[in-house]
Formats: structure tokens, sequence, C-alpha cells
């Protein structure tokens, strides 16, 4: 060893202890800038396949706008009831209009509005209005069906089929700006919370018995292998198990180049149900939606 | 004392983490990776120190020696004088001096031969210095080389055993995981630490030593040429 040599093991390795000290004094420390602060979070895992969905599904659209102008102070029903004696003979004008449809389905909203409407009449002095005031009045006493009549009789004191003159002179034309035909959408009772299978339910049984399928789906490979889509009937019991031998209802895409696979294709296919029964984590309350998996399809896709 | 070293270094890990800490708490696989990388490193630097020395002066000598041999009057006197010294240049001229007198000391001078034999004994004189010089220039081609996959290896052993302490905690958390990767990347940065400088140091030495090489080689042609044309006219 040279002295060369000997100098530069020297200042080597005071060089490394220096370097070394430094670094565990923390010369080059860096303080940690993030304090990691992570609360544990609770995370559950679902792995049952719901068909339904049990929350009442709310209405997105606001309930439609009452446009009706209000007049005429609500006492003036009163007066309107005075007619009552003469409104005997009215019911049977009432029956008789032809029902015009549109009108029909206002009647709800008309229902409310009858006092109102009695007092425009009686300020033009039109002789028919009363007469549908009178059959208002009755109405709570007769039948609930003669709500309709009072809607309808306007249209027909006006001698029209159409609904919209009386209107014009009782209550406006806005009177059912808000309650077109859109706004009877919202009307219809909000559905009950789902008892039967959706869509998004069904697909979700699909995808689930999908799943469970796939690991033991093996299609044949080969030229145009790929386009062959075999659909089986498959009947399962309650448990999950696969009830006699699932049939082949129909093969599709079978080309001249992939002929030969496709009886390997609709082998594999019943081979992979086989292997895939019993079902799993379907929900035994809907036996009935998946009894019968028909068809049961199989192809390329499946196994992606 | 490991136990104490891994207490303290649980301790001073929330503040640093220090290479002494880091070392403490290694498996002992990867311990003997690290001392062993640090001594590579510590061998890197003292042979770059060294050779920077060796090689300067070796090149320094020799430039001063040739200069002066061109300006030299009397090939024989300048040998007297200066021919003995222990540098690549000056060994060479000894070289090509000592055949030189070896070969005209006799009655009947075969220049064929005398030329021959020059030439071989400059050459292989130059091909000595270099070996000489260059001589352990390959361990610091071996520590760039090597010394990454030392460290990737102390790196995988210890993440491997991070991973089974992990396992054994059932508890993959941040503070579970990161001490035990942390060492083990120690032991990669300190791979690398070894390599870098090794490697650039050695394109550098090979390079100066080729430097060297081709001097040499031109100062014996020349040398070769003046004696050549000393031999021509001795009759």
């Amino acid at each position: 060893m040279e002295s060369a040599e000997k100098i530069g093991l020297g200042v080597a390795t005071a060089g490394h202890v220096l370097l070394f000290g430094l670094l565990s004094a923390g010369f080059l420390a860096t303080p940690n800038p993030l304090k990691l602060n992570s609360p544990p979070m609770d995370v559950s895992l679902i792995d049952e396949v719901a068909l339904e969905s049990m929350a009442p599904r709310l209405s997105t659209q606001p309930p439609p706008p009452s446009v009706a102008p209000e007049e005429g102070p609500t006492e003036d029903a009163a007066p309107a009831a005075l007619p009552e004696p003469a409104p005997a003979p009215e019911p049977e004008p009432a029956p008789p209009p032809k029902k015009p449809s549109p009108p029909r389905k206002d009647v709800p909203k008309a229902a409310p509005k009858p006092k109102p409407a009695p007092e425009k009449p009686a300020v033009k002095a039109k002789p028919t209005p009363p007469k549908p005031k009178a059959a208002a009045a009755p109405a709570p006493a007769q039948q609930k069906a003669k709500a309709k009549p009072k809607a309808d009789s306007p249209a027909r004191a006006s001698g029209e089929g159409k609904a919209q003159k009386p209107r014009g002179s009782m209550l406006g034309k806005d009177f059912l700006k808000g309650i077109d035909t859109e706004a009877d959408a919202p009307r219809k009772p909000a559905p009950a919370p789902a008892a039967t299978l959706g869509p998004a339910q069904k697909a979700a049984l699909d995808a689930e018995i999908r799943r469970q399928l796939k690991p033991h789906w093996r299609p044949p490979s080969g030229a145009d292998a790929d386009q062959l889509v075999t659909l089986l009937e498959v009947r399962l019991d309650k448990n999950g198990r696969v009830v006699g031998a699932p049939e082949v209802i129909e093969q599709r895409g079978v080309t001249a180049s992939n002929r030969p696979q496709a009886q390997i294709h609709a082998e594999r296919a019943i081979q992979a149900v086989k292997l895939a029964s019993p079902f799993r984590n379907l929900p035994p309350e809907f036996y009935e939606q998946w009894k019968w998996l028909r068809p049961l399809r199989f192809d390329a896709r499946l196994n992606r | 004392m490991p136990g104490m070293g891994a207490a303290a270094g649980a301790a001073a890990q929330a503040a640093t983490i220090s290479p002494l800490v880091l070392f403490l708490q290694a498996d002992i696989v990867v311990k003997v990776v690290m001392l062993g990388l640090l001594l590579a490193s510590i061998w890197t630097w003292a042979m770059i120190i060294g050779f920077t020395f060796t090689l300067r002066r070796a090149s320094r000598q020799s430039s001063a020696f040739e200069d002066d041999f061109w300006k030299a009057e009397d090939i024989d006197r300048f040998f007297e004088a200066r021919g003995k010294a222990d540098f690549p240049a000056a060994k060479v001229m000894a070289a090509g001096v000592t055949e030189w007198r070896r070969s005209t000391a006799q009655k009947v001078i075969d220049r064929e031969g005398t030329r021959d034999r020059l030439s071989t004994s400059m050459s292989s004189t130059i091909a000595t210095e270099i070996d000489r010089l260059s001589d352990r220039l390959n361990i610091l081609a071996t520590i760039g080389a090597v010394a990454p996959f030392v460290g990737l290896f102390g790196t995988v052993w210890g993440i491997m055993r991070a991973f089974t302490a992990i396992a054994a905690e059932q508890n993959s958390s941040l503070a579970v995981v990161a001490p035990g990767i942390a060492e083990a990347l120690f032991a990669t940065a300190i791979g690398l630490f070894a390599a870098i400088p090794a490697v650039i140091a050695y394109n550098r030495f090979s390079h100066g030593i080729n430097r060297m090489e081709a001097k040499l080689t031109r100062f014996a042609d020349g040398f070769y040429s003046t004696l050549s044309r000393e031999l021509e006219a001795q009759r």
C-alpha cells in the first residue's frame, strides 16, 4: 500500500464517519410537515344481493303550484247555496254533458274552487252558471260524482265542447296553467317501497350469478370462437342447486370457421353451470325470480 | 444493546430517521449488507483519493521529465542525472538506455536486432508501468457494478421482514409499515451511495490511465527514433 493510498483511506474513513455522524445527529433531518392524522373510518363490505330497494321513492318534482287566481271572498258560497231549491232539476242537465275528457283530469283541482266559481256568474248575470253552482251545493249532500258534472257543466252552459269559455268568465285563462299534462305525473301516488324485481335489482341478480359462473367458464379458443353465444335454460332449487340438466336453448354466432367449437362451447357452458352449482347469495324470498334462469347467456364477454 | 438501540430508535423515530437508528433497527442480514456497503464506500473513496494523487503526480513528473529530456544536450549525462527516478517516463527511458548500452557493448552491432530489442523493452516497460498504475482499478468497477445489487438485496430482505411483521401484527397502519420499509430502503441508499462515486471514478481514472499510456507510448516512440538514428551513425 502506497502512502497516497494510506492517506486516501484515512481521509475516506474520516469523511464517512463525519457524514454519518452528521446524519445521525439530525443535521439533514427534515421535519415531517404533514402530521398524518387519519382517524379510523368505518367501512362495511356488503356482499348480499338485494332484490329491492326498501326506501320509498320520493318524487323529485315539486307539487304543481296553484295558479288559479282567487277571486272573491269565500263567504259567497253561502249565497250560492241559496238557489238550492232550484238545483233539483239540474242534476239532470249535469250528467248529459259530453264529458270532454280533458276537464275530467282537472276535477280534483276544481273541487276546491267551487266557491269562487259561483261568484262570477252571479256578477255577470249569466243564467246558466248558477245552475252548476246549485249542483255544487247539493253535491256534498248527494254523491261525490257530482264534482264532475260541476266542472263540466260550465262547458255545457257555454254551449261549446270546450271548457275554456266558462273558465274565462269565472276563473281567468290561467286557471289550469300549473296543472298541465306534465303536472299530472307527480300527482300519481309515489310508488310504495319496491315490492317487485326492478331493473336495477334484476341487474344485480344477474351480475351475482355471472360473478359465480365466471371462474368456471372456460370458453374454447379458436377462430371466431369469441363470437359464439350459448343460451342455456337452468332450473335452480331453493338452495341454489341446479335441478336436472341445463339445456341449450339456442346458439348464436355460429359461423363456418367456428362450427367445430360450437359444440364444445355449449358443453363448457353446461359444465360451468354444474361447477358453479350451488349458487350462493341468492335471496331466498325471491326464489321465484331466479328459479328459472332463462336465458343464461354464455359468451366471450362473460370471462372478461 | 440492540434492544436499547431499538427503544431509543423508537423514541427518536418520531422526530428523525437517522442512519444510526435505521442501522440498529435492522435485521442481522441487512446489517451485514449495510456494513459491507459502508466498507465498500470507504474503500472506494480511499482509492479515489489515492488514485487522484498517484495519477496526478505520475503525469506531472512524466511531463516535466519529457520536457527536460527533449531539451537535454547529452542523453547519457541526462540519464545519469535523472534517469533513476521512480516514475513511468523515467522507467521507460531507463529501459531504453539500458538496452542500448547492452546492445552496443558488443564488438559487432546487430542493428536490426538492437532495434527490435529497444522497441520491445520500452513497450514492455510501458505496459508494466500502466499495469502498476491501473492495479485495483477493477475494484472500483466491481463496486460500481455490484453495490446497487447488494443494496437491493438488503432492501428486499428488509421488506420481506417488514411484511412478516405486518402479518404478525395484523395491522397495516403506517406506523407499523414505515420503519421496516425505511430501514430496508436505507440498504439501497447505501448501495447507491457507494456505487455512484465508484462508477464515476472508474470512468475518470480509466480515461486518465489511457491518456497516460498514449503519452508514454509517444515518448517511447520519440526516444526510439532518436536511438535508432544514433545506431545508424554508429559504425
